[in-house]
């Protein structure tokens, strides 16, 4: 395993790159304009595509510089500029109505990051590899997730719903890029295509409910229609 | 033995001699930031002076409490520069009196006591103003003990002096994210406990003030006690801030007057720094509303939590 024999300079690397990753899953937990979780969402992509080079480049694992190059390009532009487009469309700038507020939002994903701790930690000592970036990168992996499902609980609109989905997904990406780096470069691919699948549907969803019900927001979808 | 003692004199002497430089120079800046003249970084020693020379004057409605909470305040606030790297980065004769929680009680202490004042004389600006500060003490209490528990964390002490020497030895430490969320975290809190946006306003008497309805009762010399024990809690919690945490280096190592002096210029230097990062936040922010004033402290709780994570990797 790779991380298991890091130098403390790439352990440190990583686990900053990690925890800013995180950071900006909180930035787009705690803001309420969704230009805002956008350009979050976007700077996330670049970080995780920066932490694929430095473990390419540390691991020696040549195929995850071409990783790097695509999550940048696919996660890191090109998704953004297709949910951008489709906020410019929909004319909502802001969530209107929150259940959970932004700071209590926020408190609630420090417990989760507490709690992922936790479980990271039981994990790390089971497999012997206790204290070391391991847990970190488990941490981060299970506190975005947990982060992604609060997200896409607390908000209503389409499109933050579209953007937790993709942080939830964002947290696997980084926690495989750190705990098994070298997977095979074709499930890589499938995953950044199957991305963009999700938003064009997306795309085709907000459409439809535009149109048929008038609004994207989950709270006014209340009517069961068979 | 003599001359650490001086030294411990010293220190206390350059928090209550040098406090009111540092909050003329943030305003100074301010106002500079602003396009306006300004009234130069010394007019907050002409406003105490001018406010020496009037007489007291007490409401009919104040106890015992309306005169000893003044003291208290500023008594509390020389205490604290005894605990903590002011000019040394070694621990002087009486610095093992508290650590870095026992100086936050101190702190808590002077703040208590003119909470105390603002309710005394019954005045309903002094009652909203202390409901207020209890309500940010709640907020912001919590994020303060858990940067406490992140530093003794990181160093394993909960020494101030332990915390410098740590960061000055082992740059690894200093750039590692544990210790830089913590510096996140606790300049939120600087800006929260030293009366800055975007929390508090920047005008002084209007509806929304929060530490000036509290003394608003005070005039003449009590007024510039508890006026000269704020601008004493900001130095405190910038020397906190720059000795201990973000600017560790420039401390007088063996403590000869040359040392002490040159670490007086180099805290002064580095106040400037972080007083600019300050008028940048206030010329930049607007003021929160009321029901908003949790969101800056629940970021910088969670900058706390993300370092004691980070804190775990090592």
């Amino acid at each position: 395993m790779l991380v298991a024999h890091l130098s403390p300079l790439a352990a440190s690397l990583f686990s900053l790159i990690a925890i800013a990753s995180l950071l900006l899953a909180f930035v787009m937990l705690g803001s309420r304009w969704l230009r805002h979780y956008l350009y979050a969402f976007a700077l996330e992509s670049w970080l995780i595509a920066a932490l694929s080079a430095a473990v390419g480049y540390y691991g020696q694992y040549p195929e995850l510089y071409l990783i790097a190059v695509l999550t940048a390009v696919f996660r890191g532009c090109l998704l953004p500029y297709l949910l951008l487009r489709i906020v410019r469309r929909l004319n909502v700038a802001r969530e209107l109505h929150v259940v959970v507020q932004a700071s209590s939002s926020l408190v609630i994903g420090a417990f989760a990051v507490v709690f992922a701790l936790v479980v990271a930690t039981h994990i790390g000592d089971t497999l012997g590899l206790g204290g070391t970036v391991v847990v970190l990168a488990l941490t981060v992996m299970l506190s975005m997730k947990l982060i992604g499902f609060l997200m896409l609980t607390v908000r209503h609109e389409a499109i933050s719903q579209i953007l937790g989905l993709l942080v939830l997904e964002n947290g696997i990406f980084l926690g495989s890029q750190i705990l098994v780096p070298g997977m095979p470069l074709l499930l890589e691919i499938v995953i950044l295509f199957d991305l963009l699948i999700i938003v064009a549907c997306f795309g085709l969803l907000v459409q439809y409910l535009i149109s048929h019900v008038g609004t994207t927001s989950s709270l006014k979808l209340r009517r069961l229609v068979g | 033995m003599t001359r650490d003692i001086l030294l411990q004199i010293a220190q206390v002497l350059a928090v209550l001699l040098l406090a009111p430089l540092l909050q003329g120079i943030i305003l100074q800046f301010e106002e500079r930031v602003q396009r306006a003249q300004g009234p130069g970084i010394f007019q907050p020693y002409r406003d105490l002076r001018k406010l020496f020379h009037k007489q007291i004057v007490l409401p009919e409605t104040a106890s015992w409490l309306f005169w000893i909470a003044p003291v208290v305040a500023f008594t509390a606030m020389m205490t604290v520069p005894i605990l903590i790297p002011v000019l040394t980065n070694f621990p002087l004769p009486l610095s093992d009196m508290g650590d870095i929680l026992g100086g936050g009680l101190i702190l808590t202490l002077g703040g208590f006591m003119i909470t105390l004042a603002g309710l005394d004389s019954g005045s309903a600006y002094g009652g909203i103003g202390s409901s207020r500060a209890v309500m940010l003490a709640i907020l912001a209490e919590p994020t303060l003990i858990l940067v406490f528990v992140g530093i003794t964390l990181l160093a394993k002490a909960m020494l101030p002096f332990v915390v410098n020497h740590l960061l000055v030895a082992q740059p690894a430490v200093y750039w590692s994210p544990a210790h830089l969320f913590l510096v996140a975290a606790f300049f939120v809190l600087l800006l929260v406990e030293t009366d800055r946006l975007p929390i508090h306003s920047s005008t002084h008497v209007e509806v929304y003030m929060i530490e000036e309805g509290r003394i608003l009762e005070y005039a003449g010399p009590l007024l510039a006690l508890l006026r000269w024990a704020s601008m004493m809690k900001q130095f405190i919690l910038y020397t906190i801030f720059c000795n201990v945490l973000l600017l560790p280096w420039a401390l007088s190592i063996e403590g000869t007057a040359i040392g002490a002096l040159g670490a007086a210029a180099a805290l002064m230097f580095k106040f400037t720094l972080v007083g600019c990062a300050v008028v940048v936040v206030e010329t930049t922010q607007s003021r929160l509303r009321f029901y908003r004033y949790q969101e800056p402290l629940a970021a910088s709780f969670l900058l706390a939590v993300l370092a004691i994570i980070g804190t775990q990797l090592s």
